[in-house]
């Protein structure tokens, strides 16, 4: 039994980490979700972890626990940097900026060569992270989530999501909670940035584009944003996904597009959904009332 | 000076095809107040398009007429298969985006199963090699070309807009879908022609933009795809002419960026300019005071 573990840990053991940093990222950014924030920024956090933690380790010879921590708050700080005027705007405009960020952010590391190693990044990292540092990060991730989502800061968020005017009618502070929860965000996401970069061997500014952080948006969008597990659920499934198509590399982004389409036009509120689908079935007509005033209520 | 003469004919040349592009990105914002990220598929689409339809013998302005109607076609595509589904569904606009990203991945797959990986040229043509000297600045035709066809689209988008009873029709849904639906407009056929014509115009600009660089690979839609998104920013979301000025501004930046800064920093000053513009005027540089929409 134990044998048969070990074997199947060692041959999918890279699958394995990858899961669970991409569970990691899917909670950084589901903490930005919960406010109705549409983060395109993570590309950007990630790399100001990685490139942080790889500075602090490989020419500062930091050890690892420290190195981390530099990048996540490297990250954090950038995050209340940018949150503090961009926050202003609304929706897409916040999106938009996000975006500027991350792509002013990958520019940079492009062209700091001295210590970003420009468009070949960097080569031979050492090694530090552990399956258990990931597992042991999901964990706590997990934790806090499922403490904030019950303590009165999780309800202030969840009064900002349905309706943020209301919400500052009813004397939630919206900016210093959607500021912190950003610079959570930040933090998660600098974190994952800085164990991803020793955990692969190399840190590039491809790493960090546009697509990565659409690649973030997508485990929790998938999974569900409105249920713990719908991060991982999603980060899971879009990372085995393609190791499950592996026979054909243009068939394989061709199906994993039809899928994904196929998950958000049956279960618009992602795959977590497909429990309480079951669930509310029986009391369909009083749904039918509702429908309209949750489409306002969304918009 | 003359540098400063060259740039400024490269500047605009490229930024009337950014201007093009940008024209359809914004046309759906105005409309339906969604980002369509499946924007850079349907310009490499049209790319692919023009190419295999110029490979087939057509002459330049009919195999452009193909890359329009390309590029259109999978703009009604992805409003019949996505968006409207969503629509009808009360799906959060969130899933939009999603759903809009993985059809763009899924046409990159397409494209590279079709195609191959390898990026293409476009047939080379004896009249696209003219060019003229004007005092030390190099003058093509197919720079003189791409200019005229981007006037000609953005003027034909313009009448469109403002003078015939589809653009009224769009217009009112612009401002609001409820209205539209009360004085009777069909609004369901007027979404679905706003995704026609913004699909045509990125499947214009692919052709445009292929020809310009004489590339054409799977994978240009995605770049284009952050240039069209950088342009509407500049010009105001939703807003037609502010997107041909941003456009060309970006077009203008970028060539002037790298004759006077330093090549390796073009896209960053395109992108710190627009994470200023959005800190300070976040409605556009070319808006006027009153908000446009709420």
């Amino acid at each position: 039994m134990s044998a048969g573990f070990s074997q199947f840990f060692a041959s999918y053991s890279n699958i394995i980490d990858l899961c669970l940093l991409n569970s990691l990222i899917a909670y950084g950014l589901f903490l930005a979700l919960s406010a109705n924030m549409f983060s395109l920024a993570t590309g950007g956090f990630m790399a100001l972890g990685a490139y942080c933690s790889v500075y602090c380790t490989m020419e500062l010879g930091w050890p690892f626990a420290p190195a981390v921590l530099a990048g996540a708050l490297l990250a954090a700080a950038g995050a209340a940097l940018i949150g503090a005027p961009v926050l202003r705007l609304r929706g897409d405009y916040f999106m938009l900026a996000t975006f500027a960020f991350t792509e002013v952010i990958r520019v940079i590391a492009l062209n700091w060569d001295s210590v970003t190693g420009g468009a070949i990044g960097i080569v031979n990292i050492p090694r530090y992270t552990e399956t258990w540092h990931l597992a042991l990060a999901v964990v706590v991730m997990v934790y806090v989530v499922f403490t904030l989502r019950r303590s009165y800061f999780g309800r202030a968020i969840a009064a900002i999501k349905q309706d943020d005017v209301v919400a500052q009618s009813m004397g939630v502070n919206v900016f210093a909670h959607r500021l912190s929860l950003f610079v959570a965000s930040g933090f998660v996401c600098g974190a994952a940035g800085a164990l991803a970069a020793h955990l692969n061997f190399f840190v590039g500014p491809g790493d960090f584009g546009l697509l990565r952080s659409v690649d973030a948006l997508i485990y929790p969008i998938l999974g569900g944003v409105n249920s713990l597990a719908g991060p991982i659920v999603g980060a899971i499934f879009t990372t085995l996904l393609p190791e499950a198509l592996r026979f054909s590399n243009q068939l394989r982004e061709i199906l994993m597009g039809a899928l994904v389409v196929a998950i958000v036009l049956y279960l618009p509120g992602g795959a977590m959904s497909v429990f309480k689908l079951r669930r509310r079935r029986p009391q369909t007509p009083g749904g039918a009332k509702l429908a309209p005033a949750t489409k306002q209520a969304q918009s | 000076m003359s540098t400063f003469l060259q740039q400024l004919v490269n500047g605009i040349s490229l930024g009337s095809t950014y201007a093009v592009f940008a024209m359809g990105c914004t046309l759906i914002f105005g409309v339906l107040n969604i980002v369509n990220m499946a924007q850079g598929a349907f310009f490499m689409g049209g790319a692919y398009f023009g190419l295999e339809a110029a490979q087939l013998g057509l002459p330049a302005p009919l195999a452009l007429v193909v890359a329009l109607l390309g590029g259109g076609l999978l703009g009604v595509l992805s409003e019949l298969v996505i968006f409207r589904t969503l629509r009808a569904r009360g799906g959060h606009r969130w899933m939009g985006l999603v759903a809009s990203l993985a059809l763009a991945r899924m046409l990159v797959g397409v494209a590279q199963e079709a195609f191959g990986t390898q990026v293409q040229r476009y047939p080379a043509s004896p009249l696209l090699q003219i060019s003229w000297e004007f005092g030390g600045v190099r003058v093509q035709f197919l720079q003189v070309v791409i200019l005229v066809v981007s006037l000609l689209l953005m003027a034909a988008l313009a009448f469109l807009l403002q003078r015939s009873s589809v653009g009224r029709a769009i217009r009112t849904v612009a401002f609001s879908e409820d209205v539209a639906r009360i004085v009777g407009v069909p609004v369901g056929r007027t979404i679905l022609i706003t995704f026609f014509l913004a699909g045509a115009l990125a499947g214009a600009s692919g052709m445009l933009l292929g020809n310009l660089f004489n590339v054409v690979s799977p994978f240009m839609g995605e770049q284009m795809l952050v240039k069209g998104l950088t342009v509407i920013i500049l010009g105001g979301l939703g807003n037609v002419p502010g997107a041909v000025a941003g456009g060309f501004l970006l077009g203008l930046i970028e060539v002037f960026s790298v004759a006077y800064v330093s090549s390796s920093f073009r896209d960053a000053i395109g992108f710190g300019l627009i994470f200023v513009i959005l800190l300070v005027k976040p409605n556009g540089l070319f808006s006027s005071f009153e908000e446009r929409r709420a």
